[in-house]
């Protein structure tokens, strides 16, 4: 039968080509729309963790839920020498973050202001990458503030500029003091941009009172694929059922939500894709199949049973589509290779998707050899379904009855 | 060898259009025979054929091939019986548009299981009876009529069913090439000893068969040997 299969797609040769061409086409589509989708959402998740939010947090209970002096973390000290023993952390460190009223005489906006420490943000974050001019913190700034470009928009300030600050301490307490403007960063977050601004923790502690207390201690790994273990891992080692370890899925609810919509949004187009490729192929073999009725009809005549029919168009579509997909398999794998390292960019998307973590105009695409296996399989299924509905037509005819079939 | 007990086959049953094809056929064909179902269009002898060669189901009445009720087989049976029993030569010659004259020859053979040496050397054994022998490699489409037919017959021969049933088989043929194909075919009845029946109302067949069973409006109106 496959000897038979492969003489029918030789002798058949304009269907055959055209199956050919619709199986390679629908391959190489599929592969590339799934590998951008997956790359849009994992460039998005990799910008929003490296800017500021750690891969996992360690918060006291009630802190996100309610807030407060309350729920800051007392003792950061102790917690922090207990995650120096998880060989799977590259680094963490404890920031403060409090709201209060910055003003320079004329403009006044509120903000969060974070206390950091300089040297370890370097590793933890990308805040010091943003920086659009003056420079960066470090340990010994003083009352030096850096200050997100929208923010600094709205209170028309610039390096070197003086702003006013006056916030709670930790003691609930009033804190007021003037800083000077160091620095000015752009992430194109732009709700971060506008509303953040951030101060060395060495001097921030001493305004705040907030020796050895936090707001949180972030937490980058070394491999974020660990995620889920570490979490435990740090839960086990804490032991302490005030606090809670939540990892960037918690964190960033908000940008899974819409990661998640969009993969929803991504799968309707996706089913829609694959049923339009379905239907394409089946009305195409059906077609073809039809138009071999009296064909099949001569050979269920003369002795083939209903299963060597099925083996037949089975071989047929098992080579076309072998073929096509061994075609279009290191094609598409090439070009999505090419485009993870090389992305495409496209002028204005960060400006359009900003809120959901775009900051960049460049979409990189997603290679993941899995990905891309599973992609091919989902054609095989597909070709090899669209046989069944013109293989249950074609026995719907008596083997006399198909025979006189024009 | 082949026997018809009452056999009764309608069309549209129970519509006011209904049909009765055949109507209470009973009769023999031995081993070796080479018979014509004969009548005027329409009266029933393609449906017989058909009934016989397992292609159709019948209404009332039974057939036996030797000791087996065809009409109590399902449909993987009837497959395995054409296989294995019987050989069919259609009008428009039916051959598989893909395979050379050769793999046409032993398409029924490979289905079978016959071995690669046995095919190959039956193929040629039949082809040169059928004077095809210098077209094994061509494919069908580059035939005349005639070959085409002969190749035909050459499919149905090779596996050396017990009996061809041949529809209208000269139909397409000029009288030449129909004269040609029945010498063969005569021939071969007489050298391999397979029963062959034919439908047709060909002058040229019934001058050529031993035996002739006329059928008018489905009934069996004469059977008579030649």
């Amino acid at each position: 039968m496959f000897k038979f299969a492969l003489k029918n797609i030789l002798f058949y040769r304009g269907r055959s080509i055209a199956t050919f061409i619709l199986t390679f086409i629908s391959s190489v589509l599929l592969i590339l729309f799934i590998s951008m989708q997956d790359g849009s959402h994992n460039s998005m998740l990799k910008n929003s963790l490296k800017i500021y939010t750690g891969a996992i947090e360690i918060y006291h209970k009630g802190y996100r839920d309610i807030g407060g002096n309350e729920y800051l973390i007392q003792d950061t000290k102790s917690i922090m020498e207990k995650l120096a023993k998880i060989d799977a952390i590259e680094a963490f460190s404890s920031r403060y973050e409090t709201y209060g009223l910055l003003s320079n005489g004329e403009h006044s906006a509120a903000s969060m202001v974070a206390g950091v420490s300089p040297n370890k943000e370097m590793v933890l974050s990308s805040l010091h990458l943003a920086l659009k001019e003056g420079k960066f913190l470090d340990e010994n700034s003083g009352n030096s503030i850096y200050m997100g470009s929208e923010l600094a928009k709205k209170l028309k300030l610039h390096v070197g500029d003086e702003v006013a600050f006056v916030g709670g301490a930790s003691d609930n307490s009033f804190a007021a003091d003037i800083f000077r403007v160091c620095g000015i960063f752009k992430t194109g977050l732009f709700e971060f941009d506008s509303s953040v601004s951030f101060l060395s923790r060495s001097y921030f502690d001493e305004l705040m009172y907030a020796k050895n207390r936090a707001s949180y201690i972030n937490i980058k790994l070394k491999n974020l694929d660990d995620l889920d273990r570490v979490n435990s891992e740090i839960v086990r080692i804490i032991n302490d059922k005030n606090l809670e370890s939540l990892t960037w899925k918690t964190l960033m609810d908000t940008m899974v939500e819409a990661m998640e919509v969009d993969n929803i949004f991504g799968y309707i187009s996706l089913s829609l894709f694959l049923v339009v490729i379905f239907f394409v192929i089946m009305i195409y073999d059906f077609i073809n199949i039809s138009s071999r009725i009296k064909e099949f009809g001569v050979l269920r005549c003369v002795g083939l049973s209903k299963k060597n029919i099925f083996a037949l168009l089975f071989y047929e579509i098992f080579i076309l589509s072998s073929l096509a997909v061994v075609i279009a398999a290191p094609i598409a794998t090439c070009i999505c290779y090419y485009y993870s390292i090389n992305p495409i960019v496209i002028n204005g998307i960060a400006e359009m998707y900003r809120d959901y973590g775009v900051v960049s105009d460049e979409i990189p695409f997603s290679f993941s050899i899995p990905t891309i296996l599973w992609n091919l399989s989902i054609i095989y299924l597909l070709n090899f379904l669209s046989i069944l509905y013109p293989y249950f037509y074609i026995n719907s005819f008596k083997p006399i009855e198909a025979t006189r079939h024009v | 060898m082949i026997k018809l007990q009452n056999v009764n086959k309608y069309f549209y049953r129970g519509e006011p259009r209904e049909v009765h094809a055949l109507c209470d056929i009973s009769l023999t064909i031995e081993a070796g025979e080479f018979t014509l179902l004969s009548g005027p269009s329409g009266c029933g002898k393609t449906t017989l054929l058909n009934a016989i060669g397992a292609l159709d189901g019948i209404d009332s009445g039974e057939i036996y091939l030797d000791e087996t009720e065809i009409g109590s087989l399902d449909e993987d049976a009837r497959t395995t019986l054409r296989l294995n029993e019987l050989g069919f030569v259609f009008q428009a010659y039916n051959l598989v548009p893909v395979l050379s004259v050769e793999e046409n020859i032993g398409f029924v053979m490979r289905l079978r299981g016959f071995s690669d040496e046995e095919i190959r050397r039956r193929v040629l054994e039949v082809a040169a009876l059928l004077e095809i022998d210098n077209k094994l490699k061509s494919l069908p489409n580059t035939l005349s009529g005639g070959q085409q037919q002969r190749v035909a017959v050459a499919r149905a021969v090779a596996a050396k069913p017990k009996i061809i049933l041949a529809d209208e088989p000269t139909a397409n043929l000029d009288s030449n090439n129909s004269q040609i194909l029945m010498n063969m075919m005569r021939e071969l009845n007489e050298r391999e000893g397979i029963s062959i029946l034919f439908a047709s109302h060909d002058e040229l067949i019934m001058h050529s068969v031993r035996r002739v069973i006329t059928l008018n409006d489905g009934i069996l109106i004469n059977d008579h040997k030649l």
